[in-house]
C-alpha cells in the first residue's frame, strides 16, 4: 500500500463514519479544519485499524496535526506489522 | 442467602474491609489487549504504600491532589492512595488527541487552582501537557509520576463520613468547571442506594461490572470503582479510547468476561448500533448481562430499542435495560427504572407550555421513564417560585437525601444558589406521574454532545473573535439531528464575509472544544432575535432555526421560498 492509498482509505472512512464527503481532502489540511471531533476521529482511527490490522498507540498521535502526519504514522506501524 | 444491605460508612473502611480478599478484584484491560487481575487485597496495599509516598512528598491530611492519569490501574491506585493519606483526590482529563493543547492548559490551570492542588500525580505519558502549567499553580508542591510514588511502608489514615473525600469537577467543556464537594458519607449512601437497592448487587451470585467509561468522570469513578468498593463487586476495566475505536470490544468483554452489569451514555448504545457488524454479533453471549444502564445524557428510546434489536441474536435480554437520572452534585445516582425501557408518548404542544399531558395523535414526543427515587431520599417537581406541582406538571427537579454532596469547593454563592434551602436544585426540567420521573431537558442551555456538556457562551466567545463577527453577534444552540444532539452556530455577518467565514467558525470551534459544527448559519445583520435590551435570544434563535426561518435573505433568488410567516 503506498501513501496515495492511505490518503484515499482516509477519505473514504472520513466520509463513512462522519457522513460528510471527505473526497477531497488534501493531505495537508490540518485535522482541526476538518470539523470532525475527537471521537469521529477515533472512531476513524479505530475504522483504519481494523482495516489494515495495525494498532497505533495512543503516544504515536500525540503530535498529529494534519492528516499527513496520520498517514506517517499509519505507514510506520504498517512497517511495523 | 439474602443479598447484602449495608456499606461501610466510609470508603476507606469499604477498602480495609476488602483487605482478605485476594480472590476478586479490578481486572484492568490494557490498550494492547492484554488484562491485569488485582485483587482487591493488593489493590488496597498498592494503595497504602502509595499514600505513605504522597505523605513523604509533603501532602498533609486534608490537602488536594490533581490526578492525570489515562490508564486505569494508575488513576485507581493514585485515587485510593491519596483518600488513604487523608488528602483529597482531584481528577482532571488527560489532554485529547487532536486538541488544542493551549485551551487544556488553561483548563488544567482553572481546576489546579480552583482546588488548590498542593501536588500532582502524573504518568510519564501525561508529564508533558501537566509541567508547563505548573508555574501558573500557586501552592503546588510538585508533580510527581505514579510509577515513583511507591513508598516500603503503608499508610492507613482514618476518614470519617463528613470528610471530604473527593472533588468532582464537572465536564470540562466549560470556561468554569467547578468541584463539586463529595463526602464519604455521600458515596455510602449513594453506593448503598444504586449498588444494593438498584442493582441488588451481590458477589455472592458472580455479579461482575464491565466498564470502558472514563474515570475521571462520575460515572465512571462512583459507578465502576467506588461503588463496587462498597460492595465487593468485581470490575473489568477497559480503556475509553479503546472502546471508542472498536466498540466491539465492549460487547465482546462482557461475552467473555461474563459480565452483569454495565453502563454508558446513550450516544454509546448508538456506536454500537451504528459500527458493530452483524457478524461480530453472532459470536458473542450477552444473556449473562442483568443490567445495561443508560444516562448522563438525555436518553432516547429510539436508540435503546435498536440497541436491544442489533443485540438480540446473541441473547442480549430487553430487561436488561436501565434508563437512569443522576449527577454529580448528588454524588451520582437520583433514580432508577428497573425492569426494562418504559415511555411516555405526550403531546407535544402542550409539552412546551408545561403540561405533559398524553398525546392523542399529532405532534407527539416520547420522553424515557427514569424511574424512582432510592429509599432515604425524596424528588420534587417544582414551578419558579418554589410550589410543589403534581403529576404530569412540567418544573425544575429538586431532590434530597443523604447522596446530596456538600456543595461546590470555594464557591459559596454557586453554593446557596444550586444547594440553598436543603434542597439540590437540578436545573432540569421533568415531571412525574406516580412519583416516577421523566426528564425533558435543560434549564439552562447546555449543549450536550456525544456525552460532552458545552455552554453556548463559551462557544459564541469563541466564534466572536473571529474577524468578520461581531461578539454578540452570534448564537450557539443545540438541536437534535437522527436522535443526537447537535451544535448549530448562527452569526450575523455582512454578505462578502459570508463565504469564507463558515469555514473559519468551523474550524474555531473544532479547534478549541474538539467539537464539531453541525451547521454554520450566516444572516444578515439584524435577523437574530434579541430582547428589548439588546441581549440574544437563544431559545427564540433555535426555534427559529428548527421552523426553517433562520436564513439569508438578501439575494433575490432566496425570496421564492417565501416570506416569514
Amino acid at each position: 500500500m503506498n501513501h496515495d492509498d492511505r490518503l484515499h482509505l482516509f477519505r473514504e472512512l472520513a466520509t463513512e463514519v462522519v457522513e460528510r464527503d471527505f473526497s477531497g481532502v488534501a493531505e495537508t489540511t490540518q485535522i482541526s479544519e476538518l470539523g470532525i471531533d475527537s471521537l469521529g476521529m477515533l472512531e476513524i482511527i479505530g475504522e483504519m485499524e481494523r482495516r489494515l490490522k495495525i494498532r497505533l498507540p495512543d503516544e504515536s498521535l500525540a503530535n498529529v496535526v494534519t492528516v499527513k502526519n496520520l498517514l506517517e504514522v499509519v505507514a510506520e506501524h504498517q512497517q511495523l506489522a | 442467602m439474602t443479598h447484602p444491605v449495608t456499606v461501610a460508612p466510609t470508603l476507606t473502611e469499604a477498602v480495609a474491609r476488602l483487605a482478605d480478599e485476594r480472590v476478586l478484584g479490578f481486572t484492568f484491560v490494557k490498550p494492547d489487549g492484554t488484562e491485569r487481575h488485582v485483587p482487591f487485597a493488593e489493590l488496597g496495599a498498592r494503595a497504602a504504600r502509595t499514600a505513605r509516598a504522597l505523605r513523604d512528598r509533603g501532602v498533609a491530611r486534608g490537602e488536594r491532589v490533581a490526578l492525570v492519569l489515562p490508564d486505569g490501574e494508575d488513576f485507581v491506585r493514585a485515587f485510593l492512595g491519596a483518600i488513604l493519606a487523608g488528602a483529597v483526590p482531584v481528577p482532571i482529563y488527560p489532554h485529547l488527541s487532536f486538541k488544542n493543547v493551549d485551551g487544556y492548559h488553561d483548563t488544567l490551570a482553572h481546576i489546579a487552582n480552583a482546588a488548590g492542588a498542593r501536588f500532582a500525580v502524573v504518568s510519564s505519558a501525561t508529564r508533558p501537557f501537566v509541567e508547563p502549567v505548573v508555574p501558573r499553580v500557586a501552592g503546588l508542591l510538585g508533580v510527581g509520576e505514579i510509577d515513583a510514588l511507591d513508598a516500603e511502608d503503608a499508610l492507613w489514615e482514618p476518614a470519617d463520613p463528613g470528610d471530604l473525600a473527593f472533588l468532582q469537577f464537572t465536564s470540562g467543556s466549560t470556561s468554569r468547571p467547578k468541584g463539586v464537594r463529595v463526602t464519604h458519607g455521600n458515596l455510602a449512601a449513594n453506593s448503598k442506594a444504586f449498588m444494593l437497592e438498584g442493582l441488588r448487587a451481590d458477589p455472592a451470585r458472580g455479579d461482575k461490572g464491565v466498564s470502558w467509561l472514563p474515570l475521571f468522570h462520575d460515572m465512571g469513578l462512583i459507578g465502576f470503582v467506588i461503588g463496587p468498593l462498597f460492595t465487593r463487586i468485581p470490575v473489568v476495566f477497559l480503556p475509553t479510547a479503546s472502546f471508542v475505536r472498536a466498540p466491539r470490544i465492549w460487547l465482546e468483554a462482557i461475552s467473555r468476561h461474563r459480565g452483569t452489569i454495565t453502563y454508558a451514555p446513550n450516544f454509546a448504545y448508538q456506536l454500537v448500533t451504528k459500527r458493530v457488524k452483524d457478524r461480530d454479533v453472532e459470536g458473542l453471549d450477552l444473556s449473562c448481562l442483568a443490567w445495561a444502564g443508560c444516562g448522563a445524557e438525555p436518553i432516547h428510546a429510539r436508540t435503546m430499542r435498536d440497541f436491544t434489536a442489533k443485540l438480540a441474536p446473541a441473547g442480549f435480554q430487553p430487561r436488561a435495560i436501565l434508563a437512569s437520572y443522576g449527577m454529580a452534585e448528588a454524588t451520582l445516582a437520583i433514580t432508577f427504572a428497573t425492569g426494562g425501557l418504559r415511555t411516555d408518548t405526550v403531546d407535544a404542544r402542550t409539552l412546551e407550555a408545561g403540561s405533559a399531558r398524553e398525546a392523542e395523535g399529532g405532534d407527539a414526543r416520547e420522553l424515557v421513564d427514569c424511574g424512582v427515587v432510592f429509599s432515604g431520599h425524596e424528588l420534587q417537581i417544582v414551578d419558579p417560585d418554589g410550589r410543589v406541582l403534581g403529576d404530569r406538571e412540567v418544573g425544575e427537579i429538586r431532590f434530597r437525601g443523604p447522596s446530596v454532596s456538600s456543595g461546590y469547593h470555594d464557591e459559596p454563592e454557586l453554593t446557596t444558589t444550586t444547594f440553598g434551602g436543603g434542597w439540590l436544585r437540578t436545573g432540569d426540567l421533568g415531571y412525574t406521574v406516580g412519583g416516577r420521573l421523566f426528564v425533558c431537558g435543560r434549564i439552562k442551555d447546555i449543549v450536550i454532545v456525544r456525552g460532552r456538556n458545552f455552554y453556548p457562551s463559551d462557544i459564541e466567545w469563541a466564534v466572536g473573535d473571529l474577524p468578520g463577527v461581531r461578539r454578540g453577534n452570534v448564537v450557539a444552540f443545540g438541536v437534535m439531528v437522527d436522535g443526537e444532539e447537535e451544535l448549530v452556530v448562527c452569526a450575523e455577518a455582512t454578505e462578502s464575509d459570508r463565504a469564507i467565514l463558515g469555514a473559519a467558525i468551523q474550524r474555531v470551534v473544532t479547534e478549541q472544544f474538539a467539537l464539531a459544527v453541525h451547521d454554520v448559519r450566516l444572516v444578515p445583520q439584524g435577523t437574530l432575535p434579541r430582547t428589548s435590551s439588546g441581549k440574544l435570544q437563544r431559545r427564540k434563535a433555535r426555534t427559529l432555526y428548527e421552523a426553517g426561518r433562520l436564513v439569508a435573505r438578501e439575494k433575490p433568488a432566496m425570496q421564492e421560498e417565501g416570506p416569514p410567516a
